[in-house]
């Protein structure tokens, strides 16, 4: 693996100046850039990038104690990091895969983000065109402006240009030793697709969502991120209720929701923090169904990969 | 009534008047009344201006959302021309003592002249009431009441939720339109939306 790109001459002789080091891209990681209260790092997941494959680069937040950025849907107030690329044709990445976010703020306004460190995921693929690309030198610089609003008990703005340089090779892309860690860590916060055995049905209540998930095991507890904004009231609590095999969510609807949803998407979270995606459709004819027996109260949570997530 | 025949009475009273003090008002609702301390020492009651359109702004001179339309013109230009149309712009400051956006009265007519605003009146909240009447979340989120006393939009500014000064050319702003609607006598299209910003700084 190369350690410097595109000058290794130049960076040889700069690793004898341990400070210099700091503004090389050091193969699939660059130096952190700073951010308020904070600092941010674009990393890839390979060594390499190669027509017609797909890796993942990392936007790798790291957070003085006490702040905080947003997820894609940011709650109550703030907003998500917004990212700009400029890549060589034939390379495109694609939208932002969101961690598990947390509940930030505990009075009447509640915002969803994350604190301390975190890793955004981001595909990166590379056409089969993409072959001529590393035609000068064999390799690519991946470009991206980043906007973040970073805050704590105020809010500032920030911005970053970030940079990295990969090799081009025909074969596939091999995982980057130096990064494997983070990515293997980020993974884990990722929310994972709801199991195929579990039903989860939606039931508009009037002034409330019922969520009813049956999973075939005692939950303790577990709480609702909605992904899209105005449609539940962020600071409510969400009652829960045990139910056999499963639980019971009320969530209190959004003031803002003035017309009624088809689905309701989310992340469910349960104990242990592990996140669950949700998408089910909006059952408004509770009652009707029942008579019939309830058995299109169940839905399966099928989460269409084109639908998630839908925001930017 | 023997004391504990009153004690239950309170105790009654109190499980009502809970639910009541925080049910907020929403769009389609009556205004919630209030009266307050302007900057400029007058006391100002909401349904003196029934009649009237009035707008509310909530407001925190160091959200940089706020930030947004102040220096870039927008919020001054947007309070010139509709309080010239006869509505009534009542910027709100719900920041408590020693949070960010909390300004006396002072501080907060300095700042309207540095920043050439034109509002009605300026509001001092600093106990959050009026925010939390309103079901306030951000700062800067907008409400606007008919002159019957109804909500008829509480939300963002505009559609473009972000800090940058150049989206504010392009955006679409919520509430020019609901009042030109309202004005012409139309349904507003869109009563409710998220209201962006940092959020309101609170009492804790």
């Amino acid at each position: 693996m190369r350690l410097c790109h595109p000058r290794p001459d130049i960076c040889r002789a700069a690793a004898l100046a341990a400070a210099a080091l700091l503004s090389c891209a050091v193969g699939s990681r660059a130096a952190g850039t700073p951010i308020p209260h904070g600092t941010l790092e674009l990393v890839s997941e390979n060594q390499w990038i190669a027509p017609g494959h797909t890796i993942h680069l990392g936007l790798h937040f790291q957070l003085e104690k006490g702040w905080h950025i947003y997820w894609v849907n940011p709650g109550d107030s703030g907003e998500p990091p917004r990212v700009t690329w400029q890549l060589p044709a034939g390379v495109r990445a694609d939208e932002i895969e969101w961690p598990t976010p947390r509940r930030l703020g505990t009075s009447s306004i509640v915002d969803f983000g994350y604190e301390d460190d975190v890793m955004l995921l981001v595909p990166l693929r590379a056409g089969v065109g993409a072959a001529a690309l590393g035609a000068g030198d064999g390799s690519v610089q991946l470009r991206g402006e980043v906007k973040v609003l970073v805050c704590r008990e105020m809010c500032i703005p920030g911005k970053a240009q970030l940079s990295l340089t990969l090799p081009v090779k025909s074969q596939a892309p091999e995982p980057d030793a130096q990064t494997n860690g983070l990515f293997a860590a980020a993974r884990k916060a990722m929310p994972r697709p709801a199991p195929a055995t579990w039903r989860i049905s939606v039931a508009d209540a009037r002034d409330s969502f019922s969520l009813t998930a049956k999973l075939g095991k005692h939950i303790a507890q577990a709480s609702f991120f909605p992904l899209e904004e105005s449609q539940i009231k962020n600071a409510a609590p969400q009652q829960f209720t045990a139910v056999p095999g499963g639980f019971r969510l009320t969530l209190q609807k959004s003031d803002q929701l003035l017309k009624p949803i088809v689905r309701l998407k989310g992340v469910l979270v349960l104990a242990g923090d592990q996140g669950y995606i949700m998408d089910v459709p909006v059952n408004h004819t509770v009652a009707a169904r029942r008579d019939d027996g309830g058995a299109l109260d169940f839905v399966a949570a099928s989460p269409a990969k084109r639908d998630w997530p839908p925001l930017q | 009534m023997n004391r504990s025949t009153l004690y239950r009475f309170l105790v009654i009273l109190m499980l009502f008047a809970v639910p009541l003090l925080i049910a907020a008002a929403k769009v389609g609702d009556s205004a919630p009344e209030f009266t307050t301390t302007a900057s400029n020492g007058k006391t100002i009651r909401l349904s003196d201006y029934r009649g009237k359109f009035v707008v509310l702004e909530w407001h925190n001179n160091g959200c940089p959302y706020v930030g947004k339309h102040y220096n870039s013109g927008n919020m001054q230009r947007l309070q010139k021309q509709w309080t010239s149309k006869g509505v009534v712009w009542l910027t709100v400051l719900s920041s408590a003592p020693g949070k960010q956006g909390y300004l006396t009265a002072g501080e907060e007519n300095d700042y309207l002249t540095k920043e050439h605003a034109a509002p009605t009146a300026a509001l001092l909240d600093p106990t959050g009431e009026i925010g939390h009447l309103y079901n306030v979340k951000t700062s800067p989120q907008m409400v606007v009441v008919n002159p019957q006393g109804t909500v008829i939009y509480s939300g963002a500014i505009d559609d473009k939720p972000t800090t940058d000064l150049q989206d504010v050319q392009g955006a679409t702003n919520y509430v020019s339109l609901a009042l030109e609607q309202a004005m012409a006598g139309e349904p507003v299209q869109t009563p409710a939306t998220r209201p962006y910003g940092c959020s309101v700084k609170y009492k804790d």
